[in-house]
């Protein structure tokens, strides 16, 4: 068994794996079809195939820093989805489950897109080489399962409590993945150089560690660092006020003017 | 008499200073070759609290993924190809690198003086 093909598949299958499972929670919630996690599902696959065949010139965009820049807005765009994930779900107007499916399955996607560009790539240094192919294929596939059952388990737990506690539970993980992306996204600027890199203003390696396993799913929930910069800090601070903000915004100030317009 | 102190124009002018001072400092670029699933060189010596530019160059066929939790970098090096890794300022220490496809041969560290 090749334990780098089950690391590496478990990895990125357990980021996407929590934020899916977290998504069907919402879907069925409002009595979505599943139809909607076809879709990204397709999209995502296709996607990261077309992104890893053609990952040889996206490195070379920006002085050899596409790669990151373009991870970098994927998770950004991660980000404003389930912000308006939030919205919809929260907003006291009735809602449109279309516009919800398609925000459902465009996050989705682009997090099968990104995870699932890096296991093409590591499957696809194996294409020649039959003998090592087999056992690579084999080992990744219990790297998915894992991942996988880490994903249903995450879907009962939020699911097992009580409506009221699973709402807030849903929207508390929301909020922190979504700023977790935005941390992921603003590391990977400043390994590109397009942010400036300061020295690490902490490190918490002591009390959980990032390569262990609890510090591996603690990094696809919220998105934690162990050493992380200011610039980092910041944004994450800033992308996890923002969702409660826009969401008190509109609540408070946007919707008594438009229930007042609607009713003159 | 007296001197005109507007904050901020004392402001401009040092964030300006800053940015020019960061294009204008040259930053280190630092060469590790990937071959046959090894880094060289395994170890790099870089200056403290100094942002470097590593040129990586897997001379494989097969893909790489640079990777390090103390440095806080991951990026995949397609095989027969170059690419570019910023890391620091760092403070002295030890940052223990690993290619994530070959985790039990490409191992690595930046040593920081």
């Amino acid at each position: 068994m090749l334990l780098d093909a089950v690391i590496i598949v478990l990895r990125e299958t357990l980021e996407a794996g929590v934020l899916v499972s977290l998504l069907l929670v919402v879907g069925n919630r409002f009595r979505l079809e599943l139809r909607w996690l076809w879709y990204a599902l397709t999209c995502g696959f296709t996607g990261a195939l077309v992104y890893a065949t053609n990952l040889g010139s996206v490195s070379e965009w920006f002085g050899y820093v596409g790669q990151e820049v373009v991870n970098a807005s994927m998770q950004y765009t991660i980000y404003l989805c389930l912000l308006v994930i939030c919205w919809l779900i929260s907003s006291p107007l009735r809602i449109n489950p279309r516009i919800l499916a398609l925000f459902l399955a465009v996050t989705a996607a682009l997090a099968f897109i990104r995870e699932g560009t890096e296991i093409t790539v590591f499957f696809m240094g194996f294409l020649h080489d039959e003998g090592v192919r087999v056992k690579a294929v084999t080992s990744g596939f219990i790297g998915l399962m894992i991942g996988v059952s880490v994903g249903v388990l995450c879907y009962y737990a939020i699911t097992s409590v009580t409506p009221r506690i699973s709402r807030l539970i849903q929207m508390v993980i929301l909020i922190l993945m979504a700023a977790g992306m935005v941390e992921q996204a603003t590391q990977l600027l400043i390994q590109a150089d397009w942010l400036p890199a300061t020295m690490p203003l902490w490190d918490s390696n002591g009390i959980l560690h990032e390569q262990s396993l609890s510090g591996q799913v603690a990094y696809a929930i919220f998105g934690y660092e162990a050493t992380p910069t200011l610039v980092e800090v910041c944004f994450y601070i800033s992308a996890i006020a923002f969702i409660p903000m826009v969401l008190l915004g509109f609540r408070y100030y946007l919707l008594p003017v438009v229930t007042e317009g609607n009713k003159l | 008499m007296s001197l005109d102190i507007n904050p901020m124009r004392h402001l401009v002018i040092v964030l300006l200073a800053f940015v020019s001072s960061q294009v204008l400092a040259e930053t280190p670029v630092i060469n590790i070759e990937i071959r046959d699933h090894l880094f060289y060189p395994a170890e790099v010596e870089v200056p403290s609290n100094t942002k470097v530019k590593l040129l990586v160059i897997n001379q494989d066929p097969t893909p790489e993924e640079f990777e390090s939790y103390e440095l806080n970098r991951e990026k995949v090096v397609l095989g027969n190809s170059k690419t570019v890794i910023f890391i620091g300022p760092l403070s002295p220490g030890e940052y223990p690198f690993f290619g994530e496809f070959n985790m039990s041969t490409a191992q690595g560290k930046v040593i920081v003086k």
